[in-house]
């Protein structure tokens, strides 16, 4: 039996159901103009239900969406493949003041006798959109904060990768100025020989300086494809003075032919950084004899293991589940982000970091990044 | 010790401050070796022949002030000369009272590396010339027969030949022939030159 369409006392419950869903909801018939605007749509888009009665819904999107409208709505009448229809996505909608709004869409045909009617449900996104934007940025924020502490750690070291050219630097300077005009027969040809080991110092104090103001810079996540063997070599520069002062012996490997990787070079740094601190620091704080930290990088399956251990006491049981939380440190002076933030790090590559137990007892910790990327 | 201006020894692991060291102690005419590390130069079979050691404290392995106390412990009297990084101030004073002769923070001045150098070189020389000459008088005094010592000993302090005889209860003629064996065994020319010796030898036993 069929019930007629416009009959109020037979809409009534869906009136009511309409106005009191949360989500935006459109109806619209074939040739999309609209027949409900609910109290959420009224709402969102800025508009009241007799603004929008018997208008198109393209009112309600911007360019180049508008545009297209039609041509969706025709292409799934004549029985091709829907755009939205049956499905949901993310679009952008068009609020009345003119602004556009991130919002979920979907869409269902409302099947019955006679012309098809189609109903629109609108979420909004602008505040999820918001909040994931503020995330983001925190989490930037976050990490370079942590970088700056850490090479603020390294500070020491790092002066001294750089006082040891200055010093060669000033050296071969004073040597030259004494052999210019000397007739000593070797003097021309040490003159050379300086003049060369200037310039090679210098460009090794400012690689220094390079390395470091990249490590300090701010910015968001910029993937692009590495050597990860040149990579972890660019941040054991870094250690050369923290190892030597802490006695600690560093030893890496490599398995051959490794692949470039896709890569936020930063933050993978920032991350074996943090792994490798952590290590130098545990192996002073226990006095460990003969301490060692080794880096090995490895393929395993369908992905690249970086993995950090040293010889030291390793992480007590009970403080193994609680590594990745933030702002839990063992430290004295720690603020208990660094490894939280270096699994984030991973975590947005499409890997992860994980904690076991070396074979010597010590700690070892696996950073595995994902593979899908070969150069 | 070596002839000329002077030999140093240069023992840093870091290439290019070895090198410019080197390039700058020959640009003032000194000669020099090289290592890389204290263990490299620990296991060479004998000691090189230098005036002074330009030491790095912090090295891979053995590290400078571990060198030092075993060149100490050798019985290594040539000067120690120990280069440092800013932040190794305290252990370049300790190293200063166990012996060091002095120190330079990189990156230094080489006005100040080579005034350090020369004074270090000619305190090593001297040095090195009272210790051959207490080493000549040593081998000179060994030869004397105990009773020549005896004689010598009197001498030194100051008395006559009568006064001598009378504490050791010999003839004066006796005394005689002994003293001027004692001066043909020394090569003395006269009892002041023997006071000189006599005292070297026990300074150097204080």
């Amino acid at each position: 039996m069929e019930q007629q369409e416009n009959s109020t006392d037979q809409n009534e419950p869906l009136d009511a159901i309409l106005d009191a869903a949360v989500d935006a909801m459109v109806i619209s018939d074939e040739q999309g103009r609209i027949l409900r605007f609910n109290r959420a749509a009224q709402g969102l888009f800025g508009y009241t239900e007799e603004d929008m009665a018997g208008r198109n819904v393209t009112a309600l999107m911007p360019e180049p969406d508008r545009g297209r409208h039609a041509q969706y709505m025709s292409r799934y009448l004549s029985g091709g493949t829907p755009a939205i229809i049956g499905l949901g996505r993310e679009v952008t909608g068009l609020h009345a003041s003119g602004k556009t709004m991130p919002m979920h869409l979907s869409v269902g045909e409302i099947r019955g006798s006679g012309e098809a009617r189609f109903v629109a449900i609108i979420r909004d996104l602008s505040e999820a959109k918001a909040t994931e934007k503020e995330v983001r940025e925190l989490e930037t924020h976050l990490a370079h904060a942590d970088r700056l502490v850490v090479l603020g750690e390294l500070t020491a070291g790092i002066a001294h990768e750089i006082n040891q050219p200055l010093t060669a630097i000033a050296a071969f300077a004073d040597a030259g100025a004494r052999l210019i005009g000397s007739r000593h027969p070797e003097a021309q040809e040490e003159l050379e020989a300086i003049c060369r080991r200037v310039s090679e110092q210098a460009r090794r104090a400012g690689d220094v300086v390079s390395r470091l103001r990249r490590l300090a810079r701010k910015g968001a996540i910029a993937k692009s494809a590495h050597d990860i063997e040149e990579l972890v070599g660019n941040v054991l520069l870094l250690f050369g003075h923290e190892l030597k002062s802490s006695g600690v012996d560093l030893v890496t490997e490599f398995e051959p032919n490794l692949p470039l990787m896709h890569l936020d070079e930063i933050q993978i740094q920032q991350v074996i950084v943090n792994l490798i601190k952590n290590s130098i620091d545990s192996l002073n704080a226990a006095g460990s004899t003969q301490p060692r930290v080794k880096v090995r990088v490895q393929i395993s399956g369908s992905q690249v293991d970086i993995l950090v251990s040293d010889n030291g006491p390793g992480v007590p049981g009970e403080q193994r589940t609680h590594l990745f939380e933030p702002f839990y440190t063992t430290k004295p002076h720690g603020v208990g982000l660094g490894l939280s933030i270096c699994k984030n790090i991973a975590v947005a590559h499409g890997g992860n970091l994980s904690y076991e137990p070396s074979q010597s007892g010590g700690a070892l910790f696996r950073l595995s990044l994902p593979l899908a990327y070969i150069g | 010790m070596s002839k000329g201006k002077g030999r140093i020894c240069i023992v840093d692991d870091d290439e290019a401050v070895r090198e410019s060291l080197r390039v700058l102690l020959f640009s003032a005419g000194y000669q020099s070796c090289q290592f890389e590390s204290a263990d490299a130069f620990l296991a060479e079979p004998s000691r090189p022949e230098v005036d002074a050691y330009l030491l790095d404290f912090r090295m891979p392995g053995t590290d400078g002030m571990t060198l030092h106390k075993q060149l100490v412990d050798e019985g290594c009297h040539v000067p120690v000369i120990f280069i440092t990084g800013h932040g190794d101030i305290p252990l370049a004073v300790t190293a200063i009272q166990r012996g060091a002769a002095d120190f330079l923070t990189k990156p230094f001045e080489d006005r100040e590396l080579l005034e350090k150098i020369e004074n270090a070189v000619r305190q090593f020389r001297a040095l090195q010339s009272e210790l051959d000459e207490i080493e000549a008088a040593r081998v000179r005094l060994d030869e004397l027969t105990p009773r020549e010592r005896d004689v010598l000993d009197l001498i030194v302090q100051g008395h006559s030949n009568k006064q001598a005889a009378a504490h050791l209860n010999i003839s004066p003629r006796t005394v005689e022939i002994h003293r001027a064996r004692v001066m043909e065994k020394t090569g003395a020319d006269s009892v002041a030159t023997l006071v000189r010796m006599a005292g070297l030898l026990d300074q150097d036993k204080q």
